[in-house]
């Protein structure tokens, strides 16, 4: 089952006895699925293109966290002939009745998984998937594991379950926790990140910083908390529900949550700047340029992609670099 | 009904307005010639071209007064409301109570193109992050900041969750600007599984029990904000008489695109009636008044039928419309290289719909918010267009996008390709900017050659 919102929880794929992928797209060569890239967020066509050309996949689940992979899902079930699912993600998060309408969706996207073929789960298949995450056995799918001392972190342990594994966590394993080395430390905030636009941990090094957090969705911020084990005894998936509900995201209304969150993670990493990425037409990120500005008692560099990758790389080098030079 | 249609320059409906007045044809309190409004800095009135009937001078006079109407209730001691992102349902709500006037900030997205850029309301957007990148409607943002084209308003309300980015991103900027909302969430409308309860929604869409329920509980909290900020009770009752009065407006808005679509000559010109489908999603801050805009609109329309007026000839494209434009003058720009409207979805087609009088008001209110075409799939939205483009017998589709907006990257490839395969019909897809000057070129051989298209057909 291939996603990549991080409001697609692994463990209730995987309790299916289903692979969960998350898929962190690469351009795709020959006819594309959407060929159009006018006003349209280079991240969501690379997933539909990425996806539509895959053949290992067997299902493919998208949400309604943004508005446009929300129309892309029309897309795909035009044009890719793989069953595909639409997560009703809220947006408000402060009522029950969303909190509720998530969990609900959390069981209607079991039934579709049953339909494909995967088993019904039991409270018991659900708990031994979570609690084999918070031991640090890592999720299927994802290259993540929790640390007790340091949150999350690459799991060693799990090879070849991602889709394609990030560049910048496979070079840089250190942004998430706290080892850091010589250079400028820099947070990086914003969106997702595709895998060839993780470059950017490369050359933040070669300009003389290091990425202490990454807050990207890709990233640190991506992620589910810890399990409470207590509730998850009791009810597994309310708890799955919760802690994923609970990531911060630029789009959540109101979105106050991540400059909470932001505000902690900032102060315990040391960060004395911010990139702050987006792609182009991502409008719930771009928006937040501005404010985070006036926020954050940081300096902040904005770095717009077009997701062309290298053709990005010049002008992204030579912003890092000058933003940079303001540190000494 | 006293001359002939025809579409006249600001200059000469000043002229007329003067006849008008000598001949002690009444006017409404807001009333007056149109040229008084380019004073105010609505300097795009003088490239535009509008209908000749007293119907369409009130009709313009009353949209280009709101923000007087607006100032002069909270004078009188009423409460308003800002309902963003809501086409139709919190309005609903709000005049339900005689003391609460609802309107859409939204609305300021046409202000670039009335006042020509002159508003400096983008200027503003931009030095907040919000750029060019994003749709027109950033200009609510510098309006809310100046305070210049409508009063700050008591309660500030915004759907939320299936809605396009663009708004949602700038409201949340507003929100960071110290504006506080009121957020309800409208879910993604999917169609219901086998083993839920379906509800047939208004418009013909359906949607799972369990959805309506959600959106009648976040509605529920609109309510109880509205009634605090009254001081009235908003029970099913009052409720009731609101829906009644919107449903007023919704049956004299059918029975006019009724007639305008489908007579020969076209009775009334496209602004005229881009304007009067506006009406219906906020009753341009006075309902009353709005039924009595459209009323007469109604009876001039009638009136050119029976005598075989309009314009254009019966070898007009008839040509079904997708989107509301950002620069206004395009609608004159279609007649103008022969083509006519057949047919319209300007976002809003659940607004014109019938408020359901068969079941408790909020969950009538529920099934209607739900019905919103650009809540569900823009594969809905297509089948609905289609239905209605057969219905008013349209023989081209216009899909017109809205600079940056989110949904627009896409839903015009999908809307074209089921209209193809479904009606066979050309379908043009362009780009309407807040001013078309300087791409009128370019949009007028665009338009022209979908006329030519449309009118080979009719000979193969």
């Amino acid at each position: 089952m291939a996603y990549t919102c991080p409001y697609v929880p692994a463990e209730w794929i995987a309790a299916h006895g289903l692979r969960p992928r998350r898929l962190i797209p690469l351009p795709v060569e020959g006819a594309l699925t959407i060929p159009r890239i006018e006003g349209l967020c280079p991240y969501a066509r690379a997933f539909v293109n990425d996806v539509a050309a895959r053949e290992d996949v067997d299902g493919i689940v998208v949400t309604t966290m943004c508005d446009q992979m929300r129309r892309v899902f029309d897309l795909l079930v035009r044009r890719v002939d793989r069953p595909a699912f639409l997560l009703n993600v809220p947006s408000t998060w402060q009522t029950v009745a969303a909190q509720r309408l998530y969990l609900e969706e959390l069981k209607r996207l079991g039934r579709f998984l049953v339909r494909l073929g995967g088993r019904e789960p039991d409270q018991q298949d659900l708990v031994r998937v979570m609690l084999s995450q918070a031991r640090g056995d890592g999720v299927p799918g994802t290259p993540y594991t929790c640390d007790a001392s340091v949150g999350w972190v690459l799991n060693p342990r799990v090879k070849g379950t991602l889709m394609r594994e990030p560049r910048g966590l496979r070079t840089h394993p250190t942004c998430l926790t706290h080892h850091h080395s010589a250079g400028v430390p820099l947070a990086l905030v914003g969106g997702p990140l595709m895998q060839r636009d993780r470059v950017l941990f490369d050359i933040v090094a070669e300009c003389g910083g290091q990425i202490v957090l990454d807050a990207t969705e890709t990233g640190q911020r991506g992620m589910c908390g810890p399990f409470d084990r207590r509730r998850l005894a009791e009810d597994p998936l309310m708890e799955l529900a919760q802690a994923y509900f609970r990531i911060p995201d630029a789009s959540r209304r109101p979105n106050s949550e991540l400059y909470q969150w932001l505000k902690d993670q900032l102060t315990r990493s040391g960060a004395r700047g911010v990139l702050f990425h987006h792609y182009v037409w991502c409008d719930k990120w771009h928006a937040e340029s501005s404010r985070l500005k006036e926020w954050a008692n940081l300096p902040v560099l904005r770095l717009d992609s077009e997701g062309q990758g290298e053709a990005d790389g010049v002008r992204i080098r030579n912003r890092v670099r000058a933003f940079l030079e303001t540190f000494v | 009904m006293s001359e002939a249609p025809r579409q006249i320059t600001l200059q000469e409906w000043d002229d007329r307005y003067e006849r008008l007045r000598a001949r002690g044809i009444p006017q409404p309190v807001y009333g007056g010639p149109l040229g008084r409004h380019v004073e105010d800095g609505d300097t795009r009135l003088l490239k535009l071209r509008f209908d000749n009937s007293p119907a369409a001078l009130r009709l313009w006079n009353f949209l280009l007064t709101e923000e007087d109407r607006l100032q002069a209730a909270r004078d009188a001691g009423k409460k308003l409301v800002g309902t963003m992102k809501d086409l139709g349902t919190v309005p609903v709500m709000a005049y339900s109570l005689d003391n609460l006037v609802a309107f859409y900030p939204d609305g300021a997205w046409w202000i670039p193109c009335v006042m020509e850029v002159n508003s400096g309301l983008l200027q503003i957007a931009d030095s907040l992050g919000i750029d060019e990148s994003f749709c027109p409607v950033r200009a609510m943002l510098g309006a809310f900041v100046t305070g210049a084209h409508f009063p700050i308003p008591d309660l500030l309300t915004c759907s939320v969750g299936a809605t396009c980015d663009d708004f949602s991103a700038i409201a949340q900027r507003l929100n960071g600007l110290g504006h506080p909302i009121l957020w309800w969430e409208i879910p993604h409308r999917r169609s219901p599984e086998e083993d839920e309860e379906a509800v047939q929604l208004p418009g013909g869409f359906s949607a799972p029990r369990g959805q309506v329920e959600f959106v009648e509980s976040e509605l529920e909290r609109v309510r109880i904000a509205l009634q605090d900020l009254a001081g009235q009770a908003l029970d099913e009752e009052a409720l009731a008489r609101g829906i009644a009065q919107a449903n007023r407006v919704r049956r004299l808005l059918a029975q006019l695109r009724d007639v305008v679509f489908t007579a020969t000559p076209c009775p009334m010109p496209a602004l005229e009636m881009l304007i009067a489908e506006m009406l219906a999603i906020h009753f341009c801050s006075d309902q009353e008044e709005t039924i009595v805009v459209l009323q007469e609109l109604l009876d001039e329309v009638k009136l050119r039928v029976a005598a075989g007026r309009g314009y254009s000839s019966a070898q007009a494209a008839r040509v079904f419309w997708v989107n509301p434009v950002a620069d206004l003058q395009v609608m004159n720009l279609l007649e103008d290289c022969g083509g006519r409207i057949c047919g319209t979805e300007y976002l809003f087609a659940h607004a014109l719909d019938p408020i359901p009088l068969n079941v408790p008001p909020m969950e009538a209110l529920a099934q209607m918010a739900l019905a919103d075409p650009m809540v569900g799939s823009a594969i809905d939205r297509a089948a609905r267009i289609v239905a209605e483009m057969r219905r008013f017998g349209a023989e081209a589709v216009i899909v017109s996008r809205i600079p940056g907006a989110s949904h627009c990257a896409l839903e015009g490839e999908i809307i074209s390709e089921i209209v193809r395969e479904e009606c066979g019909l050309p379908v043009l897809e362009i780009e309407v900017p807040p001013l078309t000057d300087a791409v009128q070129p370019t949009l007028r051989t665009r338009l022209e050659a979908l006329v030519e298209t449309v009118v080979n057909r009719r000979s193969r």
